[in-house]
């Protein structure tokens, strides 16, 4: 992450009303800021980010507005303000900062204004008539406007000085009448670097919270952390094979499962930016820094990104990228001796040394497999960050060789799969001389697509990941039952969902009465199944997933309250965003035991002698689970008791409840099953 | 206790802490968290099993209330193993060991262990005859019943694991924390008041991109902690963890001390204070001393090419009021407070009906109107019969209704099954007789039974700590002004970007559909347009 704004960065502009503009800053370009001014954008590249400016006027001898750095005594003047008056000790702030306050009428009560700044009541105080508050008319405020000055100070001044009730109002109000015309008319903003968190947080609040499934900050923060998403080791690229072109896939690098590290697995239907997040955390989002002032790789991207875009970026690149993938691909093969250097293709693309066809580019470790419903993922988000997964001759990027990606099919069905299935075409070097470009860059395409893919797919199907985490609106039981056995043991899974519903579901595969009953060898169809047969358990009705692969499930939901901290008026904001609440599913994979494991602990080994189907499964259940599970499921349980069941369903015991109490009277012989076959627990 | 027992060894440096690299088995020496119960969790450290220990044949062994297990059952195995309990003779070990006693008494008293990471539960397991003299490690033996996972050491099940030695930051706090100030790999973090570590840990994960080399700047936190005994158990912990190269952890009251470290700045971008007076830290945060701005010789321990993330974690009100205010004369900006509110949820099976399986957490009162219906009307129709049988008999004819149907119930009971076969009342779903009751009302087994529900933990945690997130943007004088305006200069800009007015937002649309006429977007676009026009031009010629 840069610290400086660089050309053709994607940027966030906060701007006075609370909302942010992301565009792209291209240089020798006016931003306009729309009412807040216009600006040429070569004032704010090279300038860090954070830092708040303010549109100046023009003056009369340039055509554009100058910036000031707004410092940051001067943005919290009036709360500096507030406080020396809270305290008692009057001292003006220093400076430039007092002429940007206005302080309040003291000594007065506290009232409650609505939105518009009205006052709506106040204590002990006449209440100010609604008519008598501004007296400069509409126009005469845009006449303030057009002239402009003092980056809209003036118009709020004015504003406040013409407001007739001004005296009668509190300190209160007043703060909120002058924020709210402030908010209006002043003219600055304040740049933020566009990271997962700031994005996120547009994306949810701005722009378009339902694609990325409404994924709040505090949900990015728990996914990422329960599913342990981190640094994954040093990259390590497999080597070259240098196979010729007439060899076929018997020269394919072999998959070396001990070299796979740190490889998470992920489902991601945030368009992207679930893929983001997780890549933030493993440092592979990025670029490199250190190379903050050559400006070598932005100025070739911005190239390719000349068009002027302000906000939703390539979405339609894409169809004319592909068109371009001959073009690209015909850029020569260090391995075909005959090839003529002619690098006039691509000038703009500094020609990276590219190895064989059946070279990997793909690290082994601190990688991103996501698996995708569709036959190419949709990452669209990621165009932020400068990465499209669909271009063909990509600008150096640390996804290119950290992110894998391959399809439902390709993971469960290769065979099915064309570019998994269909070998690799081979020539001989005379050939392919023979050949016309067009032709050539074809074949070494397709040879080169078959690599990537068979390396993708058979280092996927190796499992062993470190980790598996989700954002999808596919059913997370479907997702799991493919993906557990390809997680290596104790690897955690996060699993996010708008609503509680489907982890629910899923969290009842692995209950407790289903993990007795299936440890207790009572599912007919586990028997005489080893324990690598059970962990790619197909599902069946009554048992989806096997629900001794997961332990420690749970579901939480997070959610952060923000307040406002202002001397004297500290509350919890009134208003929030509302919609999906959003929840984590987490877990661990775990390797059950063979064979039968029964738990042990204090049991309630109150068991009536019976021959009762029902009770029979309980006497199973019972001690096959781990005590404390027994217990947790009590406390949920309202009513614990446990009784003969010779008897008739007629009552429940809990008599005195007045929903039972008409039962009872009528009908329960209470008394007399006390005696026969109650057992207390 | 005994002298036997390799001693944890790290001769190999740069050896990867299991909180980041775990492997894919289990090692002697490693953290390993055991999970007894879902929210029951103990760390161990595995030791080799090497002849006796502390009265095991078998070696380092943890007891627990779910069985015994010898380390050398949880050694190279995969990571998230069931571990089966082993047969583990703890009855005459405290005889063996421990000071003479009265043999009568030490079944009551067993040994309470002694080494730390073994906290023994009682739970006396299955005493066979053992007289434990044998040098060699013993040969284990599965139990009968009970078991543990094992699990791979993570920042999350740490924390859960942990003594609880001072307040510790759970993981909905850090989690958010760690997001928001910006903790990636390759950060410098600093945080004061380590406490518990359980920060420590998280914030390790975040910022680790590999184990620093020879001047090389790698993610890194500097950690300080004012409590000398935690400052040295954490220590310890640090290096028993393999992180005491990347965690740099100092003794030392920073609101007078700082930040430094020899005399040298940390370069950190992102903070975590958790400090019960964070306000009195602040001012050694900042670019340049806030006394003195012309002061050449203060460091600053923030990184100067880098924008500075805060965050400040107080439990009450107070303290946050005072932490903003000196945030803002300190020239933070972005200041921002936020509570979590975390919640965890279990799902249930929520069983109601009169007619399923008698079993612990069914509610056997009616599922519906339907079912309260149906066994109203079969209890009036026995009482109906009864009172005719009763008028033929005729006696006991006191009009009570409440008596009679009582003395009918009871009746009825006596009569057994039979009976109440006899007069089953047939409902559409489910019969309510008492025969129904054999076979699980729906045919559904136990765990599919009634509807699922998730309900909320019994205790939540409402409040933890306020979080204030701050930013300070890097120091940006004239210089470096000048410097970047003469890298980009003002020209003569043509284009506009941003909120632009209608006229320049038309040009552009136009210029966009000329050059991308090959795209299909644009031609449908197009077409709809054409197809616009002409319903347009057909709607007029209709009307007039």
């Amino acid at each position: 992450m840069h610290s400086l704004i660089r050309p053709n960065a994607w940027v966030g502009l906060k701007l006075p009303s609370g909302s942010t503009k992301v565009m792209q800053i291209i240089p020798n370009t006016t931003i306009s800021l729309g009412k807040y001014g216009a600006f040429p954008a070569n004032l704010v590249l090279g300038r860090p980010y954070h830092l708040t400016f303010e549109v100046l006027d023009k003056t009369s001898e340039e055509n554009f507005s100058r910036l000031r750095i707004v410092p940051a005594s001067e943005l919290h003047a009036e709360a500096i303000a507030e406080e020396d008056e809270a305290e008692g000790n009057a001292t003006p702030a220093t400076g430039s900062a007092n002429d940007a306050v206005i302080t309040a009428t003291e000594g007065e009560e506290f009232s409650l204004v609505d939105e518009k700044g009205n006052v709506v009541a106040r204590s002990g105080r006449e209440v100010i008539d609604d008519s008598a508050i501004q007296t400069l008319t509409q126009d005469e405020i845009e006449e303030l406007k057009r002239e402009g000055n003092n980056a809209g100070k003036d118009v709020i001044t004015k504003l406040m000085l013409s407001h007739t009730a001004l005296d009668q109002k509190t300190t209160f109000s007043l703060a909120k009448y002058k924020l709210l015309k402030t908010k209006k008319y002043i003219r600055r903003f304040q740049v933020v670097p566009i990271d997962v968190a700031s994005f996120a947080q547009w994306q949810l609040e701005e722009k378009d919270a339902s694609k990325i499934m409404d994924l709040r900050a505090e949900m990015f923060g728990l996914v990422g952390c329960w599913g342990n998403v981190h640094y994954g080791g040093e990259d390590s690229i497999i080597d070259d094979p240098h196979s010729r072109t007439d060899q076929g896939e018997e020269t394919c690098v072999p998959i070396q499962t001990d070299e796979l590290k740190g490889r998470w697995l992920a489902v991601d239907d945030t368009c992207g930016m679930l893929v983001a997040a997780m890549a933030e955390r493993m440092g592979v989002l990025y670029p490199k820094e250190g190379n903050e002032e050559e400006e070598t790789t932005t100025e070739q991207t911005a190239e390719a990104k000349q068009e002027v875009k302000t906000e939703t970026p390539t979405q339609n690149g894409t169809a004319k990228e592909n068109g371009d993938v001959e073009m690209a691909d015909a850029v020569p093969e260090t391995t075909v001796p005959e090839r003529p250097k002619t690098t006039a293709t691509n000038k703009k693309q500094k020609v990276r040394p590219r190895g064989s066809d059946f070279a990997i580019p793909f690290s082994q470790t601190n990688t991103l497999t996501i698996i995708h419903s569709t036959s190419q993922p949709n990452l669209s988000l990621l165009n932020y960050w400068n990465f499209d997964i669909t271009a063909p001759n990509h600008p150096p990027h640390p996804l290119l060789n950290h992110l894998l990606n391959l399809t439902w099919l390709q993971l469960l069905k290769p065979e099915l799969d064309t570019s998994y299935s269909t070998p690799p075409p081979t020539a001989s070097a005379e050939e392919l001389a023979s050949w016309k470009p067009s032709r050539r860059g074809n074949f070494h395409r397709k040879r080169r697509r078959f690599a990537r893919t068979r390396y993708i797919v058979d280092s996927t199907r190796a499992g062993n990941f470190s980790g598996l985490v989700c954002a999808s609106s596919m059913d997370p039981i479907s997702i799991l039952k493919h993906t557990l056995p390809l997680l290596s043991g104790g690897a955690p899974v996060a699993i996010y969902s708008p609503s509680i519903e489907p982890l629910a579901a899923l969290a009842d595969c692995f209950s407790v009465p289903r993990r007795t009953a299936w440890t207790s060898g009572n599912v007919p169809e586990t028997v005489g199944k080893s324990l690598e047969e059970l962990e790619r358990w197909e599902g069946n009705e009554q048992f989806p997933l096997n629900p001794t692969l997961l332990q420690g499930v749970s579901i939480h939901t997070s959610r952060a309250r923000r307040w406002q901290v202002l001397p004297m008026r500290t509350h919890p904001l009134m208003t929030e965003r509302g919609g999906a609440d959003g929840y984590v599913f987490t877990a661990w994979r775990a390797k059950p035991a063979e064979g039968r494991v029964e738990a042990r602990g204090k049991f309630k080994k109150i068991q009536p002698s019976s021959n009762k189907k029902a009770s029979k499964a309980e006497e199973e259940s019972t001690p096959v689970e781990t005590p404390a599970a027994v217990e947790e499921d009590d406390a949920a349980t309202a009513v614990k008791r446990k009784r003969a069941d010779t008897l008739p369903p007629l009552d429940t015991e809990g008599a005195s409840t007045p929903e039972n109490a008409a039962t009872d009277d009528v009908a329960s012989p209470t008394k007399k099953r006390k005696v026969d076959g109650e057992v207390e627990v | 206790m005994d002298g036997t027992m390799a001693p944890v060894t790290r001769s190999q440096a740069p050896k990867i802490s299991p909180f980041l690299e775990p492997g894919k088995t289990t090692k002697v020496g490693s953290l390993a968290i055991l999970q007894l119960s879902r929210d029951n969790l103990q760390p161990v450290y595995l030791k080799a099993p090497a002849g006796k220990h502390d009265g095991y044949a078998e070696g380092a062994v943890v007891n627990t209330r779910y069985g015994s297990f010898p380390h050398s059952t949880m050694i190279g195995v995969p990571w998230g193993s069931q571990i089966r309990a082993s047969k583990v003779d703890t009855g005459s070990r405290g005889r063996n060991n421990k000071r003479k006693r009265d043999k009568s008494d030490d079944n009551g008293r067993e040994a309470s262990a002694t080494v730390t990471e073994e906290k023994t539960e009682q739970e006396s397991t299955p005493a066979e005859v053992n007289d434990g003299s044998t040098a060699a490690t013993k040969k284990v033996v599965a139990d009968v019943s009970g078991f543990i996972h094992i699990l791979p050491p993570t920042p999350e099940v740490w924390t859960s694991s942990l003594p609880h030695r001072t307040q510790v930051v759970y993981t909905p706090d850090y989690s958010y924390v760690l997001h928001r100030i910006r903790a990636r790999p390759g950060s410098v973090l600093i945080e004061a008041g380590a406490g518990s570590g359980s920060f420590s840990h998280a914030s390790v994960r975040a910022v680790y991109n590999g184990y620093p080399t020879e001047g090389e700047r790698k993610g890194k936190v500097y950690s300080f902690e004012f409590h000398e005994q935690r400052y040295h158990k954490m220590n310890k912990e640090l290096e028993e963890h393999n992180l005491d190269s990347l965690v740099h952890l100092t003794h030392r009251d920073v609101y007078n001390g700082g930040f430094l470290i020899d005399g040298k700045s940390p370069e950190a971008e992102a903070i975590f204070l958790d400090l019960p007076a964070p306000w009195e830290a602040l001012h050694h945060l900042s670019r340049r001393n806030p006394k003195n701005p012309q002061d050449k010789d203060w460091v600053s321990p923030l990184n100067p090419r880098k924008s500075a993330h805060i965050c400040t974690f107080s439990p009450c009100i107070e303290q946050v009021t005072k932490t903003v205010s000196a945030l803002r004369r300190l020239g933070w900006v972005d200041i921002d407070m936020v509570e979590i509110a975390n919640r965890k949820y279990h799902t249930s099976r929520e069983r109601v009906g009169l007619n399923l399986s008698m079993d612990r957490g069914v509610n056997n009162s009616a599922r519906d109107v339907d079912e309260a219906l149906a066994r109203l009307t079969e209890i009036e129709t026995r009482f109906r019969e009864h009172a005719a049988k009763s008028k033929e008999s005729d006696d006991e004819m006191d009009g009570d209704d409440d008596g009679l149907i009582k003395r009918h119930e009871k009746k009825e009971q006596k009569g057994g099954k039979k009976r109440g076969g006899d007069k089953k009342v047939k409902i559409d779903h489910k019969p309510a007789s008492p025969e129904s009751f054999e076979t699980p009302a729906s045919g559904m087994p136990l765990w599919m039974e009634g509807r699922l529900i998730t309900r909320g933990e019994p205790e939540i945690k409402t409040h933890t700590s306020y979080l204030v997130f701050a930013t300070l943007p890097r120091e940006w004088t004239e210089e470096d002004e000048a410097t970047a305006a003469a890298r980009h200069p003002v020209v003569g800009e043509q284009k506009v970007i941003g909120v632009v007015d209608k006229a320049a937002r038309k040009q552009e649309r136009r210029e966009q559909l000329q050059k991308a006429t090959g795209n299909r977007k644009a031609r449908r676009m197009e077409r709809a347009a054409e197809l616009a026009v002409t319903a347009e031009g057909g709607a007029s010629g209709v009307v007039p």
